[in-house]
């Protein structure tokens, strides 16, 4: 590249001009191997990516993948549960023979499992649900009820489903208890559909409604958060309920 | 400055020459080796002999940029302007040691060409150096390490020519050989570009492998709207107001004019655990009330958008401070009535449905994110080869 030979005088025997001539091929012949060099270089460093672009990643790093919640409370028995009265009671089921809600022998069947084993597995949601409670003989949401479910149900955060489990009183007979629980699961969702606006509402809301034969609560559960936390709480008025919950599980 | 005849100042162009040979060679090969569509190190600094690290945002955002190659459309990644960097550098290195061997027997035509030349890279520095502070915001230190070599050089080619012009005992040279050298400095300059781009691996196969989005639409919900002025590729976008890697994004879609040809659908995505489950701890603290409050701009959802990006140091800042720090800033710019609607429960249900769309369409959690209707762009093909991918799947946009 610097080819100057440059016709100068001379400074002494062989001095300037062989002094030039040399500097300028030093500079030639670096030049040409700076270029070759950076040539080669560029060559190398594309090959490379080349060749990283076609082998797999060795240590690919994880990247997360967005999901429902799953939490600790999801062990195998709950999910069994959970999925059972998806599938028997609607949820999961679509089209047009998809069923709402699980009558009590609808759960006596499927659930297949004791009364207290079934309410064990709400028991961790005790925290993250409710307890809507109701006058004797009446399905009417009152205002503390209305005002809890509002608040359960805007905690939704990563829940896919949300289970409402209605009683009717311990007391009475078996077909009208059975139907007042209906009702009284039927008013929760009806206030869901109006506050939520949802129009697949039904594709996150799984009811069930039992009578006073299977699954009745015990007086502790009367520490739960319940709709109305000043009156008096035993057995009998914790069953004339609705219990209700996001559920942070997948399946 | 220089004794007449002194060697120093040819000496100083060597070893400039050599400084910006060695930080234009990091520069390109950091930028050769995310051809391989993987996260790399990046070297970052102006100490020579410094190795690359993952700690390098303001050269990242500078590679990133639409200033760092030519021909982004025609290139995955673009040919980066580093690469002629290091082949004039390489010329300015051989012309330099011609300079400093032959001392007093370069011509006065010699130093003469070699100051007009030499100032050149300090011309182009200035130019990038300006770019740098006033489109970038951020001065990359690699980049800083070529300006002071170009300065160097420049000092040193001109203190040559000042300290032999009045030489009358210096050789006449022909003017043959200006031409010549310039012919040598086009090919040296333009050499490993030719071979990058002549090497440089095909893309296109990979740019389609990542995947497609399975519902495209909010259930019981609806996205943001940004619709740019001439819009002709529905888009849509996950972002968390909060994230940097989102406002550079943005910022490139805003500088390189794209976002006006996108119809997009925008949902927020905030990588906070406040309100977002799929994480563990918050990434970006305070990002669920500054969604909150995109969604709550409405119609003014893309200015509240800029705004979380324009303040999000200050943001960020203000949402590890506490919420109230936070909400402050939003009534201060945006009024009390957005506050309110921020505040609002719905608000909270609609970002809820937002990250279920996510969660539902199990999308990768990070942001952000592209697609060019249900197609998904992969995330090296919305940084450094966002213009090649867009050439090749909607070609319309940058037309």
């Amino acid at each position: 590249m610097t080819q100057a030979v440059d016709p100068a005088p001379a400074r002494g025997p062989g001095g300037g001009s062989n002094l030039g001539a040399k500097a300028a091929l030093v500079g030639l012949a670096a030049g040409v191997l700076l270029c070759a060099g950076s040539a080669l270089a560029v060559r190398s460093w594309t090959g490379t990516a080349a060749r990283n672009l076609v082998e797999p990643e060795k240590e690919k790093p994880k990247v997360a993948i967005a999901d429902q919640a799953e939490v600790a409370y999801c062990t195998p028995q709950f999910k069994e549960v959970l999925e059972r009265v998806l599938h028997s009671c609607g949820l999961a089921a679509e089209g047009e023979g998809a069923r709402r809600g699980c009558k009590p022998a609808d759960v006596k069947t499927f659930a297949s499992i004791s009364d207290d084993d079934f309410n064990a597995l709400f028991t961790p949601l005790k925290d993250r649900g409710g307890v809507v409670l109701f006058d004797e003989g009446h399905e009417e949401l009152d205002d503390t009820a209305k005002k809890l479910l509002e608040e359960r149900w805007y905690a939704r955060k990563g829940a896919r489903y949300f289970f409402v489990v209605a009683r009717a009183s311990k007391t009475g007979s078996v077909s009208k208890n059975n139907a007042l629980s209906h009702r009284r699961a039927n008013s929760v969702m009806f206030f869901l559909s109006q506050l939520s606006g949802d129009p697949e509402i039904e594709q996150k809301v799984g009811l069930l409604w039992l009578g006073n034969e299977f699954a009745q609560l015990s007086k502790e559960y009367c520490a739960w958060p319940r709709s109305r936390p000043d009156e008096k709480c035993d057995e009998e008025p914790i069953n004339r309920s609705a219990f209700v919950s996001w559920v942070d599980c997948r399946l | 400055m220089f004794s007449r005849g002194s060697k120093v100042p040819a000496a100083v162009a060597l070893v400039a020459s050599g400084l910006g040979l060695l930080f234009s060679s990091n520069s390109t090969a950091d930028y050769a080796a995310h051809l391989d569509r993987r996260l790399h190190n990046v070297h970052c600094s102006f100490i020579p002999g410094m190795p690359a690290t993952n700690e390098a945002e303001p050269c990242r955002v500078a590679m990133y940029s639409p200033f760092s190659a030519l021909l982004k459309d025609q290139y995955w990644g673009g040919i980066p302007i580093s690469l002629f960097a290091l082949g004039a550098f390489g010329f300015f290195a051989a012309f330099s040691l011609y300079v400093l061997l032959a001392g007093e027997r370069a011509s006065r035509r010699t130093l003469a060409f070699f100051a007009a030349i030499g100032v050149t890279p300090l011309l182009v520095s200035l130019v990038m150096f300006t770019i740098s502070l006033t489109q970038l915001g951020h001065l990359c230190l690699t980049c800083v390490g070529i300006y002071i070599s170009s300065a160097l050089l420049a000092a040193g080619a001109v203190g040559a020519w000042l300290g032999g012009r009045d030489e009358t005992t210096r050789p006449a040279l022909s003017l043959v050989l200006v031409p010549a050298w310039l012919a040598a400095l086009g090919i040296t300059t333009l050499a490993p570009a030719i071979v990058y781009a002549a090497s440089m691996p095909d893309e296109r196969p990979y740019i389609t492998q990542c995947g497609e989005i399975k519902q495209p639409k909010i259930k019981g919900d609806s996205p943001v709207k940004i619709t740019g002025a001439r819009p002709v590729q529905p888009t849509m976008l996950f972002e968390d107001p909060l994230c940097p890697t989102c406002k550079a994004f943005h910022d490139r879609l805003v500088s390189e004019n794209i976002i006006e040809k996108l119809d997009i659908d925008l949902v927020l995505f905030p990588l906070d655990s406040e309100c977002n489950w799929m994480l563990d701890q918050p990434l970006h603290p305070g990002a669920c009330i500054v969604s909150k409050a995109v969604l709550c701009g409405e119609r003014n959802a893309r200015q509240v958008l800029e705004w979380a990006y324009a303040e999000q140091e200050y943001l960020t800042r203000a949402g590890k401070a506490g919420e109230g720090v936070l909400r402050a800033a939003i009534k201060q710019r945006w009024g009390e009535s957005l506050l309110r609607c921020v505040d609002d429960k719905k608000t909270d249900v609609r970002l809820n449905n937002h990250l279920h769309f996510a969660s539902e369409n199990n999308i990768p959690v990070s942001t952000p994110q592209m697609y060019l209707g249900k197609r998904r762009v992969c995330d090296e093909d919305t940084d450094l080869g966002l213009r090649f991918t867009l050439a090749q799947l909607a070609p319309e946009v940058l037309k």
